[in-house]
């Protein structure tokens, strides 16, 4: 599904001119297959979100090759891109991203509007998953009157809302007390069963990597795995 | 994404910011409707105009003067030719006999100018009469308007001589036989006398300072005056008259194609449009720069909500909007903007120009008085559909190139940076 291979990211960091290079990435490497969990561990400034953006394409890699369901997405243009990530991708952000002046329901119909969907069948999906992640009662409700677990439920409804194939999560329960963190958690596990779906999630957090069926730590730029606790 | 839900997402956005974006509506409305009203002045203006000389003259007729390159009076085959133009529908030639005239009517006589005319092509273009019948046989003639009046004793002459009015004639002409005295205008020649009797009595004149004593006697008389008097070949004036005031044009041209002097109210309407038409270029070049200056605000406001948006443009590239689309949205932002300032525009431009065209009349009528203005009809503001497309072109154009930078940097926003954003 997801195929890494000796990816490098380097920072120029400071003025220009005076910029110091700082290696972020030094040659990652990893393969993740259709409906596994894959945790990715280390301390804050480690390069955790820098190997995600990468993969999300939301920037280019320096070096190596990201292939996603086969696809090399270093070859796709901005709009290339774009698409790409509305078929294949579904995001959960840790400050939850969800646009302010649209409620939840409008939230977590948001990619279908983009993707073009008519209205009737958008209702129905939405209405479908708000039911899923346990919502349908505050469909209506503006994203500052949720807590943030409802928050969070809302982002993930609206990150599986186009179906993608996989899920990228960047420290999902990083704004989360530990009891909302278990829910979202127990959230995550059984859409990976019920849907086979393919997380790979980021976090600083054991807690968090245990429920991945694979955890790698990502240490001076390198990714080291880490203790398998699942069997796949 | 579809187009409804497009516009939705835009409404609900400028929902968001509704004083922000109702000042810049307010705007972009002004500087419309200052656009619309101060080019309809020249509208306005060029339609006083055009109708005032539409209404003053016989709008159908066109003056036939002559013949490029030729001295050579124009013929009557030549004159059969014209009548056979399309939209034609009669070709009058008028000739003044070469000799001075005096109408004996009893004891009473006056200088009366004759015309020698074809009554039944008369007839076909369109002559009126304000009393009587046109003349059946070759003896009856038809009289100007103030025929009767010029017709004085030796009493009343002296009276007019003397700068005091006299009234002439009094009662009906027609049926009245009186003399035509005809003597050429040669020093000695002999005078002759005809005997002529009214039919009818030509309309008044359009303008009141018109004074028509003419007396009209059928053409056939022409060749046995000039061989009475032995005058020479007489002046002639010829007519065209068109079926309609949109054929005129057509006439004219065919005319002039045929290399005669022309004159018609199209010769004076075109030169009149030219310069009309240079005054509203001028007047919505001025009227576009108040649309300018609005624009600014637009820009302003589009840059804005870029900026307020980040965060919000982020994700919605992140999760997977096109950059078009996104530039797309912005520019519909910006443009609906200039539509709905453009459409209050419209309608307050029409309540101006109504409200324009009622004053200013009251007000110069005021300070003017009646009598000099007598029928006059002024219309200080006219609205046509052509101003009012032309000016939303411009504002909605305007708006929309203001909003092009603002929605070219939401394009390039970069997500990761977009998403770092706090809340
Ligand atoms: N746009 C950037 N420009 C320069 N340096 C950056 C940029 N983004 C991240 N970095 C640096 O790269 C390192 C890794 O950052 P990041 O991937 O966000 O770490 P993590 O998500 O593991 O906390 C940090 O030292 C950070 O300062
Ligand atoms: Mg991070």
């Amino acid at each position: 599904m997801i195929e890494i291979q000796n990816l490098q990211h380097t920072f120029a960091i400071g003025k220009k001119g005076k910029e110091r290079r700082v290696p972020v990435l030094k040659g990652v490497t990893l393969n993740v297959g259709k409906g596994e969990i894959v945790a990715i561990l280390g301390k804050s400034g480690s390069g955790k979100s820098t190997l995600l953006n990468v993969l999300a394409g939301f920037m280019p890699p320096e070096s190596g090759s990201v292939k996603v369901n086969k696809q090399e997405t270093a070859t796709l243009n901005e709009a290339e891109m774009a698409d790409f990530r509305l078929a294949n991708f579904g995001f959960i952000f840790q400050n939850f991203q969800l646009m302010p002046g649209l409620t939840a329901f409008e939230n977590v119909e948001l990619p279908l509007k983009i993707k073009g969907v008519a209205k009737g069948e958008r209702r129905k999906k939405v209405q479908q998953l708000l039911e899923k992640v346990g919502l349908a009662a505050v469909a209506d409700h503006y994203p500052n009157e949720l807590s943030g677990g409802q928050q969070q439920r809302v982002s993930i409804a609206r990150a599986l809302v186009t179906d993608p194939p996989i899920l990228l999560a960047d420290e999902p329960t990083g704004s989360l007390d530990s009891e909302t963190e278990e829910d979202i958690l127990k959230l995550i596990q059984s859409l990976n069963r019920s849907l086979e779906l393919t997380f790979v999630i980021i976090t600083h957090d054991e807690e968090v990597a245990n429920v991945a069926h694979r955890q790698y730590r990502l240490h001076d730029g390198e990714l080291v795995k880490g203790d398998k606790r699942h069997a796949i | 994404m579809q187009f409804k839900d497009q516009i939705d997402f835009i409404r609900q956005h400028m929902k968001r910011n509704k004083l922000r974006v109702a000042t810049t509506i307010l705007a972009a409305m002004m500087g419309c409707a200052f656009l619309i009203v101060l080019a309809s002045v020249g509208f306005g203006l060029h339609k006083t105009i055009t109708d005032d000389v539409l209404n003053n003259q016989k709008v159908t007729e066109i003056q036939v003067a002559g013949k490029e390159d030729s001295e050579e009076k124009i013929s009557e085959k030549e004159i059969q030719a014209m009548r056979e133009i399309d939209h034609v529908i009669a070709t009058v030639k008028r000739s003044s006999p070469e000799a001075e005239a005096t109408a004996v009517l009893a004891e009473r006589k006056g200088f009366v100018p004759p015309v020698l005319v074809d009554f039944e092509e008369e007839r076909k273009a369109g002559l009126v009469l304000s009393e009587g019948e046109m003349p059946k046989s070759n003896d009856e003639v038809l009289v100007g308007y103030h025929f009767a009046q010029t017709l004085l004793t030796e009493e009343e002459q002296e009276k007019v001589d003397n700068g005091e009015e006299a009234k002439g004639f009094a009662g009906s002409v027609i049926g009245q036989t009186f003399e035509l005295e005809l003597t050429p205008y040669e020093e000695g020649a002999e005078s002759g006398t005809w005997k002529f009797t009214v039919s009818g009595i030509m309309d008044e004149p359009g303008k009141d300072w018109i004074i028509n004593n003419k007396v009209y006697i059928d053409d056939s008389y022409g060749a046995e005056f000039n061989s009475k008097l032995s005058l020479a070949e007489s002046f002639n004036e010829i007519l065209v008259y068109a079926d309609d005031l949109q054929n005129v044009g057509t006439i004219t041209k065919t005319l002039k194609d045929k290399e005669y002097y022309v004159y018609s109210v199209t010769e004076e309407l075109s030169s009149m449009d030219m310069f009309f038409t240079a005054l509203k270029a001028g007047l919505i070049f001025v009227g576009t720069i108040a649309v300018l200056i609005a624009s600014i605000g637009i820009f302003n406001t589009m840059t804005m909500a870029v900026t307020e948006r980040t965060r919000e443009i982020g994700v919605m590239k992140a999760i997977g909007a096109q950059p078009k689309l996104i530039q797309k949205l912005f520019l519909m932002e910006s443009a609906a903007i200039g539509i709905i300032g453009t459409v209050f525009a419209v309608v307050i431009s029409y309540g101006l120009s109504f409200l324009a065209n009622w004053l200013v009349p009251i007000i110069i009528r005021s300070s003017m008085g009646d009598e000099e203005m007598g029928d006059f009809t002024i219309l200080i503001s006219v609205i046509p559909w052509q101003l009012v497309l032309i000016a939303s072109l411009i504002s909605i154009g305007v708006a929309m190139v203001s909003g092009w930078r603002p929605a070219r940097k939401a394009t390039k926003i970069d997500v990761i940076q977009a998403l770092r954003q706090e809340l």
